[in-house]
């Protein structure tokens, strides 16, 4: 035997890559290190005919034709497509840009303006809170008022007037169903 | 095994493999405007590297639809930027370092996601497997196997960064210095994880073995 036996590394090396001539004689003539190979050269084998395997079953054939129609497919698009101006782009291309915007600047300013303008004229022309009764400020009629009618005034009096006010508004429709419906004091006579 | 074949990094006198001249080729096309003619010549590339490719992303992301997404992106990504082609580079390389740096960012993506996601199984293991049928394919009849699950297993029980290098190695068929430059990492980085890789599934599969 020429040399020590072999390290892991040194087998391993040997496995994945051709042996040096020095490490080839030793394998010949040192049987445990030409086993220790066999046997890690069979497990690489195993593992990688394994992985293979895995894979293989399945990327099978049809999904391998589907994939490569599928690339080719999108190769095919990505060269249909416009010319993508890179960024920041040269000054070719900002003129056009420029040249479009003004008018648009031009009509947004005006319409800013007139919006501005229209606001202002209106706040220094019409009072808004006139007309307008918010919720807060909006008295209910008070209990004092109630209790004044109430006062002043007697039941008998009060649906009296409120008959006068009927008459007087010219319900000619409640006319007939007002002839029907016994009158109060009538009854408080009875 | 593929990486067996792969020794070191490439010489650079090699002649260029089938993969790199035609991706030579598409660039020279997209060059010279033949757009449709260089997209004839791209489907030609996608044939010779699509299943490499599945395989590779299907171990990064354990998911048929994200590596059907990763494969597709990672193509259409070298399409667009194939002009940016060098050719002294195998293609391979630059290819799956493209194509691992979506997987990453499908990863990140993903486990963004999940993190607001209920998990469905406490387990990390996959779901049990159908019993295989007599017409079920040979590579069903590996995964049946008893050894295949206890391989799948224990590939399952390598930290993230081990397997990738593993995965890129053995199934990428790369070289550490390939693998390194597809990864970010330094060649003796790549070593340290892809030994730690294989020592940990030699000692989970004699373990299994003699049990």
């Amino acid at each position: 035997m020429l040399y020590p036996h072999l390290s892991d590394d040194r087998l391993i090396d040997v496995c994945l890559h051709q042996a040096a001539a020095k490490e080839q004689q030793h394998l010949a003539s040192c049987s445990v290190c030409e086993e220790r190979r066999a046997n890690l050269a069979r497990i690489l084998t195993e593992v990688s005919d394994v992985a293979v395997a895995e894979a293989d079953a399945l990327f099978t054939q049809e999904r391998l034709d589907r994939q490569r129609a599928h690339i080719l497919q999108r190769v095919e698009q990505e060269s249909r497509h416009g010319r993508l101006i890179s960024f920041p782009a040269g000054q070719g291309s900002s003129p056009t840009l420029l040249r479009a915007r003004p008018a648009a600047r031009w009509i947004a300013g005006a319409a800013a303006a007139g919006l501005f303008i229209g606001l202002l004229a209106g706040h220094l022309t019409h009072d808004f809170t006139a007309g307008r009764v918010l919720p807060s400020r909006a008295v209910p009629p008070s209990a004092a008022t109630f209790q004044a009618v109430s006062t002043t005034m007697s039941e008998e009096e009060f649906l009296g007037r409120l008959e006068i006010a009927v008459e007087g508004t010219g319900g000619t429709a409640l006319r007939p169903l007002d002839d029907l419906t016994p009158l109060v004091w009538e009854v408080a006579a009875q | 095994m593929g990486s067996t074949a792969a020794l070191g990094t490439p010489a650079p006198a090699a002649p260029l493999s089938k993969d790199s001249a035609l991706a030579g080729e598409i660039k020279a096309l997209v060059v010279a405007g033949r757009r449709d003619a260089a997209r004839d010549r791209f489907a030609d590339l996608v044939a010779l590297q699509q299943r490499r490719a599945s395989r590779i992303a299907y171990q990064y992301l354990r998911d048929v639809h994200d590596a059907d997404e990763a494969v597709q992106d990672a193509f259409v990504k070298v399409y667009t930027h194939i002009a940016s082609y060098r050719e002294d580079l195998p293609f391979e390389v630059w290819f799956t370092r493209i194509l691992v740096n979506g997987c990453l960012d499908l990863r990140k993506a993903r486990s963004r996601r999940l993190r607001w996601v209920l998990p469905a199984t406490t387990s990390n293991e996959a779901a049990p497997r159908e019993p295989v049928a007599p017409e079920a394919s040979p590579e069903q009849k590996v995964l049946a196997s008893e050894r295949g699950r206890q391989i799948a297993a224990a590939v399952a029980q390598l930290p993230e960064r081990q397997r990738d290098v593993f995965t890129l190695c053995q199934m990428g068929g790369q070289s550490a210095g390939e693998v390194s430059k597809a990864l970010g990492l330094s060649e003796a980085t790549v070593r340290v994880h892809l030994f730690r890789a294989i020592r940990r599934l030699r000692g989970l599969l004699e373990r299994e073995r003699k049990v």
